[in-house]
C-alpha cells in the first residue's frame, strides 16, 4: 500500500484520471465538513449529557437524606439542590440548539443518559413532596426544547422505583415507620402499584429490538427493588426485637444493576 | 396515591408506535425482497464479458425502478415522522439500493442518469435526484438519502468491483481491471480525506486499503506479464 509500484502505463492512467480525481476530492472535503460538524455535535451533546447525569445524582443523593412524604423538603436540602437545577438547565440550555427540528431525535440516544438521570431525579423529589407521580407532560415542561421520550420518562420512573426502594428501607429500620402500616400505605403499596402496571406494559416482540430495549432488565431490577422493601418489612416485623441497634437492612444485594 | 392512567398512557404510544412500525416494516420487506433480486442480477457481472453485459444492466434497472417505487411508498409513510426516530429500520436496504444504483452505473447502465459533469460515479446528489428523493436534510424532518447512508453504499461498492477485477481476468478482459483501479484509488483518495471517529463508517472505510489493494495486485500480475498494453489503460 502506499508506495507506487512502476508498472507500464501508470503514466497514462494518471493524466486521464486526474480530472475525476480531483472533482472527487472536492465532494468528500464536502462530506469531511458535514462530517466534522456532526462529530463536534455529538460530543458536544455528550459531554453535556455526563454532566447532567452527575449533577442529578447528587440531587438524588442530597434527597435521600430526606426522612418524610408529603411535606416539603427541608431548605437546606432545597437550597443545594436549587444551585444543581440551575446548572442542570445551563447544560440543557447549551445544547438546546444542537438538539433542534431533525437533530431532537438524531442525537436522542446521545442526551438520552442525561434525560434519563434527570427524570430520575425530579420524580424522586416529587414523589418525596406529594406522594404522586409525576406526568411525563410534567417532565417536558421543565424541559423546554429538549425532547422527552415516553421511553425515556418510563426508563426514568424505573429508575425512580430504586430510590423509593432505598428511602423505604431507611424508614422502615429507622423505625419511622412500622412493617404494618408501610403495608397499608405509603411506599411500599405504591412501589407496587408501580410494579403491577409496568408488569402490565407489553411491547410487540418483534420490536423490542428497537423500542423499549432496556424494558426488561429495568423490570427485573424494578422487581427486586419491591421485593426488598418487602423483606425488609417482614424482616423487621418478625425479628425486630431482636435486632441490635443501629441496624439497617442490606441493600447491597444483586438488585444494584445499574443500567445504561 | 399512583394515578394509573399515566401507565394507561404509556401503553397508548407504545402501541401507536408499533402500528407505525409494522406499517414500516411491511414495505420494508418488500424493499428488502426487490433488493435481493437487484442484486442477483448485477452479481451476473462477474461471469459476463464487458460487450454482453448491455441485458443484465437493462434487467437491472427494471429492478431498481421497481425498488425506487418501495422506496417512494417508504417516503410518503416516513415523512409524516420524524426522520431519525425510524431511519434505523430502513437503512441498511436503502444503502444496499444505493450500492445497485452506483454498481449499474459504473458497469454502463443508468446512464440517462448520470449529469454531464460526474464522473465514474454518481453523486448523492445525483442519486438523490434519481430517486427523486432529498439528500443530506439538516433542518427539514423529512425522509432522506444521509450522507453516511451514501458513503456506506460506496464502500459497497468498491468492495464488489475488488470482485470484479478478478473475474474480469478469468473473463480475459485485462482492461477493467485498470479502470476499477483508477476509480477505486480515486475512492479511497476521497475516504482518506474523512475525519472518521469510532462507528461504523470507519470501521468499514478501513477495509477499503485491501480492496485497492486486491486490485493493485491484479494489475501487477497483468503489467508484470505484459498483459496490459502501453497506452490501453481506462475508458
Amino acid at each position: 500500500m502506499g508506495t507506487k509500484r512502476s508498472w507500464e502505463g501508470q503514466a497514462v492512467i494518471k493524466m486521464d484520471s486526474t480530472e475525476s480525481a480531483s472533482s472527487t476530492l472536492s465532494i468528500f472535503e464536502n462530506f469531511r465538513d458535514e462530517l466534522d460538524e456532526h462529530h463536534d455535535r455529538r460530543e458536544r451533546i455528550i459531554k453535556a449529557s455526563r454532566d447532567i447525569t452527575a449533577l442529578s445524582k447528587k440531587i438524588i443523593f442530597a434527597l435521600q437524606r430526606v426522612r418524610t412524604t408529603n411535606q416539603p423538603i427541608p431548605p437546606n436540602i432545597t437550597k443545594e439542590n436549587d444551585t444543581r437545577l440551575e446548572q442542570i438547565h445551563k447544560h440543557f440550555a447549551s445544547i438546546v440548539a444542537d438538539l433542534i427540528g431533525i437533530k431532537s431525535w438524531r442525537y436522542q440516544r446521545q442526551i438520552s443518559g442525561g434525560v434519563q438521570e434527570f427524570i430520575e431525579a425530579i420524580s424522586f423529589d416529587h414523589y418525596l413532596r406529594t406522594e404522586t407521580l409525576i406526568t411525563h407532560a410534567e417532565v417536558a415542561s421543565r424541559l423546554p426544547g429538549i425532547l422527552v421520550t415516553e421511553e425515556d420518562y418510563l426508563m426514568g420512573i424505573f429508575d425512580l422505583t430504586g430510590e423509593m426502594m432505598r428511602f423505604a428501607v431507611t424508614a422502615l429500620s429507622s423505625g419511622k415507620v412500622t412493617p404494618t402500616d408501610a403495608a397499608k400505605a405509603g411506599v411500599l403499596v405504591d412501589l407496587r402499584v408501580i410494579r403491577a402496571r409496568c408488569e402490565a406494559l407489553s411491547v410487540s416482540g418483534r420490536h423490542r429490538a428497537f423500542m423499549y430495549k432496556d424494558l426488561s432488565k429495568k423490570k427485573e431490577v424494578m422487581q427486586n427493588s419491591v421485593e426488598k422493601v418487602e423483606r425488609a418489612a417482614y424482616g423487621i416485623l418478625v425479628r425486630g426485637s431482636e435486632r441490635p441497634s443501629g441496624w439497617t437492612p442490606d441493600l447491597s444485594g444483586p438488585v444494584e444493576v445499574e443500567i445504561h | 396515591m399512583i394515578d394509573q392512567r399515566i401507565f394507561e398512557d404509556l401503553q397508548t404510544k407504545i402501541d401507536e408506535e408499533t402500528t407505525v412500525r409494522d406499517e414500516l416494516h411491511e414495505i420494508i420487506q418488500t424493499l428488502a425482497r426487490k433488493g435481493r433480486s437487484t442484486q442477483a442480477i448485477l452479481s451476473r457481472a462477474h461471469s459476463t464479458p464487458a460487450d454482453q453485459l448491455k441485458p443484465v444492466l437493462d434487467d437491472a434497472a427494471v429492478e431498481i425502478l421497481a425498488q425506487k417505487q418501495e422506496v417512494l411508498r417508504l417516503k410518503a409513510v416516513a415523512d409524516q415522522h420524524p426522520f431519525y426516530k425510524y431511519n434505523a429500520l430502513w437503512t441498511r436496504e436503502l444503502q444496499n439500493l444505493v450500492t445497485s444504483i452506483e454498481l449499474c452505473a459504473w458497469l454502463g447502465g443508468l446512464q440517462e442518469h448520470k449529469g454531464p459533469s460526474s464522473g465514474s460515479f454518481l453523486t448523492i446528489e445525483e442519486v438523490g435526484k434519481f430517486l427523486e428523493v432529498p439528500v443530506n436534510l439538516k433542518e427539514q424532518d423529512a425522509f432522506h438519502l444521509t450522507i453516511e447512508e451514501y458513503l456506506l453504499a460506496l464502500i459497497s461498492v468498491v468492495e464488489e468491483l475488488s470482485r470484479l477485477a478478478v473475474n474480469s481476468v478469468t473473463l480475459g478482459d485485462y482492461e477493467r481491471p485498470l479502470q476499477i483501479g483508477n476509480f477505486i484509488k480515486d475512492l479511497f483518495a476521497g475516504f482518506q480525506l474523512l475525519n472518521l471517529k469510532n462507528d461504523i463508517l470507519r470501521k468499514r472505510s478501513d477495509g477499503i486499503k485491501y480492496s485497492v489493494k486486491k486490485v493493485e495486485d491484479v494489475v501487477y500480475d497483468l503489467s508484470l506479464r505484459g498483459l496490459v498494453s502501453k497506452g490501453s489503460a481506462a475508458a
